[in-house]
């Protein structure tokens, strides 16, 4: 009995666990790897990886032999290693592998020796995916379309030969010309207790990893860098600093760049350079403390300071509501024009590659960007409603007459155009000062940081800023995107007309979308709690088909432009800058 | 939230008790938690032979485990210097006289003194394990020069050896100094800040004792810099709780505003002015209002943010390590306290006690010593024997030991209780399966 209860005792302090411990076992030590050591719990990638590479798995896909894949020709080419000589003389020796191959194997280790190479020139097996096939590794493209479709490259093939299915390999020899068939089955890289095979040596699995971790910022395309230690950055300002907006300034260079001067730009481009030289492999294991830190995309040379924020305040209460209300305007006015220029381009699916690529990334980047609008929407009326007198407040839904153009100070009309060349120009316009005291948000900012604003409204307007910093970039982005192609071929077409007033589906869109205000100034009205319940519906009421969603989908499809009319009702009517 | 199920043994061998994680058992050698089946429970409780006998089985040492029958002279490992005799502040509490320990020490301590203590700990210490070297007094900063020739000293010869030297202090704070502050940031200091809680329950209890007003104020603004910019220091605030007001969680949230990570507190035993001890009534209330705030660091820890009382989280680490011993503390074991004349004593609390000297620099009286030592022993004390928190009490503060009463050790063994449950739950409902 007692025996029993001492069987269900469960350990669960350390001392506890200490108790029952084989004594012999307590000061030996454990040989053998950790088990975070095992496959199954690492980070492995072929880039080459973080704890395994998995590059060095493949190389041993075929039977006694290593197949090097050398990426520095085409697509790749793959060329025998070496040869497992001993593993051949034991499979010989027990009658696992005939001698006809077992000479064919000795014949390719002794050429290896005498400084000739053996490439594979024909594989065939069951490529998984591909399906079985038989192709000569050279005449793989880098892409792969269709039914009977090659992989794209030899290493895409080895890696999705299935396990044990029979392989063959045609081995051609150079420079002495020669054929060596071989056949055998796609190698297993583990053995029946989830270990690795045999024939693989200790350490390699590891061999080929990053070398963490200087010489990864120069190895790695990975983007994965902390964002202190980024691919790319604005480059270190000089002393004294260079004219506010030269642009010279102001592009993204390689973070890694060979030449370290600082008086003159390096030469860099928008989107990051290959063009930049960056420090070699081996330098950069010494020289990488010559890596500048980066903070706010900026590498920085001296102390960091925070930036001094001097926008004037407004001069008072009053002036502020006004200004909020008109920037709750803004945000609606841009939320309309990006939906117009996002519903103007071509549906993306069967167009072809890369115009594919580009109008998909470029959609949907405009939508979340109108949709971030929508948000700002929501926040700037959460900051009036606190700002505001109890039972004063009345949610801002108008939308602006005009917002702010290109240039620093000034303003043009709401135009809901086409996502043209000139409008995308706007839209990086619109959102480049985001962050600026001249921006939209700049004295706001201020004022509450003067009087009125509680810290979590002031972080709240910090927060639209930002976004409108990132609403920037993207945009910096989908300009490059659709600025490879002609407009032809990415909108809809070329002289996209808003529809006749009469257009069934253009009633319905206004229908819908004076609805979803109508909705949102209720729970603005309440606020939250009691609010909770109309916001909730206006936001599940702009997806889908029923949603202004479907409503955006029917103009576009006329082929017409999407346009919000301007709308009677007060609430919702335009409103001018104070 | 706990149960217990008491045993009937003289030296208790076990420790059943219940907690949000479910049925538990406490081997009290060695100080081993156990969860048992519900059902197991029963029979073990039903049984007192079965549960005597489970007992006698986890209660053998394991493989590196020293019995705890036995008497071990360690080599010092951490002195402290009393390196000052006087004090700004007049707490009535003081157990040191404000440094002058009864007029045993009347003069602050000198160069030579420390630095042949210095010497002697560097010459005898482990050298595979942590050094410390503590500064006490009265107010240490009083005398700062000191202080800082030590650190600098025992860093250098610390380095020369190849040797850990660490540091600690216990200030009140309002003598700090920017190059104080420096001095901690730049090394290895354990900081216990003296404050017993908002601006008006410290000024009570801790004057100036030039009666001016403003003790909080000045050492709020003493050690501003250093919790803003801890460097190396590792700060901690300690509060004395006297009867008039054992509002811990107050005094806890109060000095967390001031930024300190973690505060610990103490009930005032003994201590010149008996009106603010605790008296027997007052344990359970003292005990009532400890588990109060450590229900809110219990919900903390639940959450993923660490504990700020200093007592709730070491207890947690203790119970997790299996802490046993029959000493309290290392009092003439690992640590010595040197006054300022240079005698060694086993604890800063009893410098000038004839019963607690134990030598000088110059070397330890070792038949004193082991004296010492076999009278303090656990199993020496006639009413810890028959309780089964005796390896994790050990009985308390030898300097307290006259004062320990029956509600006094009930304090104890319900604090216990409330650690050990809390421990469990906050281990899981059953870690890591069968991981015998």
């Amino acid at each position: 009995m007692t025996g029993d209860v001492r069987s269900k005792l469960l350990p669960r302090n350390v001392a506890a666990l200490r108790r029952f411990q084989d004594p012999a076992a307590a000061p030996r030590e454990v040989t053998g790897n950790p088990v975070m050591t095992r496959l199954e719990s690492g980070i492995g990638n072929c880039f080459p990886g973080l704890e395994c590479d998995l590059r060095n798995l493949e190389r041993r896909f075929f039977p006694f032999l290593e197949i090097e894949i050398d990426f520095s020709v085409a697509q790749g080419v793959m060329q025998v290693g070496a040869v497992d000589l001993p593993g051949v003389e034991d499979a010989a020796s027990k009658g696992d592998l005939s001698a006809a191959d077992a000479a064919s194997y000795r014949t390719i280790a002794q050429d290896l020796r005498n400084g000739a190479n053996w490439v594979v020139g024909n594989i065939a097996g069951d490529f998984g995916p591909f399906k079985q096939q038989s192709f000569n590794p050279d005449a793989l493209t880098g892409l792969s379309f269709g039914d009977q479709r090659l992989p794209p490259e030899p290493w895409a093939a080895v890696r999705t030969l299935v396990e044990g299915k029979p392989v063959t390999l045609a081995l051609v020899r150079s420079p002495a010309p020669g054929t060596i068939m071989l056949a055998g089955p796609r190698a297993r890289y583990l053995d029946d207790t989830g270990a690795l095979a045999r024939m693989f040596q200790p350490g390699e699995l590891t061999q080929s990893l990053c070398s963490p971790w200087t010489h990864d910022f120069r190895d790695c395309a990975c983007f994965y860098w902390a964002s202190n230690h980024p691919d790319i950055a604005l480059p270190p300002l000089p002393t004294p600093p260079p004219a506010v907006g030269d642009p010279r300034w102001d592009l993204a260079t390689s973070w890694e760049r060979a030449d370290r001067s600082v008086a003159s730009p390096p030469v860099a481009r928008q989107t990051g350079s290959q063009a930049v030289a960056e420090i070699a492999h081996h330098a950069i294991n010494r020289d990488w403390q010559l890596l500048n830190f980066v903070l706010e995309r900026r590498e920085r040379l001296s102390d960091y300071m925070f930036g001094e924020f001097n926008a004037s305040p407004l001069p008072d209460r009053a002036t502020l509501l006004a200004q909020l209300r008109y920037a709750a305007g803004v945000e609606i006015a841009a939320m309309q024009e990006y939906l117009t220029a996002a519903w103007s381009l071509r549906p993306a699916e069967g167009q072809p590659e890369p115009l594919l690529g580009d109008l998909k990334a470029a959609f949907h980047e405009l939508l979340r960007i109108a949709i971030g609008e929508m948000r700002h929407v929501r926040v700037v009326n959460d900051v009036l409603s606190g700002l505001s007198t109890p039972g004063s407040f009345t949610p801002a839904l108008a939308v602006a007459a005009e917002v702010p153009g290109t240039k620093v100070g000034t303003v043009r009309p709401v135009l809901l155009r086409a996502a043209t060349q000139a409008a995308i120009d706007d839209f990086v316009g619109l959102e480049a000062p985001s962050q600026s005291v001249d921006g939209l948000y700049g004295r706001i900012l201020a004022t509450l940081q003067k009087t009125p604003g509680t810290e979590e409204q002031q972080q709240t307007v910090r927060t639209v800023m930002a976004e409108g910093e990132d609403h920037w970039e993207t945009f910096l982005a989908i300009k490059e995107w659709l600025g490879r192609h002609r407009e032809a071929h990415y909108l809809r077409d070329v002289n996209l007309q808003p529809p006749p007033q009469d257009n069934a589906t253009h009633q319905e869109l206004q229908r819908r979308y004076v609805g979803l205000l109508d909705r949102l100034y209720s729970g603005y009205q309440q606020g939250i709690p009691n609010g909770a319940p109309d916001i909730n519906t206006a936001r599940s009421s702009m997806l889908g088909a029923a949603g202004l969603q479907g409503a955006l989908d029917a103009v576009a499809a006329g082929p017409f432009l999407v346009v919000f009319d301007p709308i009677a009702d007060p609430r919702f009517a335009a409103i001018h800058r104070p | 939230m706990t149960t217990v199920i008491e045993t009937q043994h003289l030296s208790p061998m076990t420790h059943r008790f219940r907690s949000g994680a479910g049925e538990h058992l406490l081997v009290v050698p060695f100080s081993r938690v156990f969860d048992l089946s519900a059902d197991d429970a029963a029979t073990l409780d039903a049984d007192p032979d079965a549960l005597g006998a489970v007992a006698a089985s986890c209660a053998e040492a394991a493989p590196g485990e020293a019995a705890l029958d036995q008497i071990v002279e360690p080599n010092p490992q951490s002195i402290s210097l009393n390196v000052s005799s006087s004090c700004n502040l007049g707490c009535a509490y003081c157990y040191a006289a404000r440094g002058s320990f009864g007029g045993t020490q009347s003069a602050p301590m000198t160069w030579p003194v420390a630095r042949a203590a210095i010497d002697r700990l560097l010459a005898v210490a482990q050298s595979d394990r942590p050094i410390t070297v503590g500064f006490l007094g009265g107010e240490p900063f009083a005398n700062r020069n000191l202080i800082h020739e030590s650190v600098g000293y025992a860093s250098a010869e610390g380095h020369r050896l190849g040797l850990d030297v660490r540091f600690s202090v216990t200030t009140n704070g309002t003598l700090l100094r920017p190059a104080d502050l420096d001095l901690m940031r730049s090394h290895p200091f354990a900081v216990t800040v003296s404050l017993d809680g908002a601006a008006d329950v410290n000024d009570a209890q801790r004057p100036m004792r030039n009666g001016r007003p403003g003790a909080w104020e000045r050492a709020t603004r003493g050690v501003a810099g250093l919790l803003a910019d801890p460097g190396q220091a590792k700060l901690a605030a300690r509060a004395t709780v006297t009867r008039q007001d054992m509002d811990v969680s107050a005094r806890l949230e109060a000095l967390i505003q001031l930024g300190f990570p973690e505060v610990g507190v103490a009930p005032l035993r003994t201590g010149p002015d008996a009106t603010a001890e605790l008296q027997e009534e007052d344990w359970a209330v003292y005990l009532q209002e400890l588990i109060r705030a450590s229900d809110v660091e219990l919900l903390r820890l639940k959450r993923g943010l660490p504990a700020r009382l200093t007592n709730f989280a070491v207890a947690l680490k203790q119970l997790h390590r299996g802490a046993c011993s029959p000493y309290p503390c290392g009092a003439g074991g690992g640590y010595f306290s040197v006054a300022a004349g240079g005698r060694w004593y086993a604890c800063h609390r009893a410098v000038g006690d004839p019963a607690f000297e134990m030598g000088s620099s110059d070397g330890l009286d070792t038949d004193r010593r082991r004296r010492f030592l076999e009278a303090r022993h656990v199993h020496a004390q006639t009413d810890c024997r028959t309780c089964w928190a005796r390896y994790l009490c050990s009985g308390g503060c030898h300097q307290e030991a006259e004062s320990r009463t029956a509600a006094s050790c009930d304090f104890v063994r319900g604090w216990l209780e409330f650690c050990l449950a809390a421990y469990c739950e906050l281990s899981g409902p059953l870690p890591g399966g069968d991981r015998r």
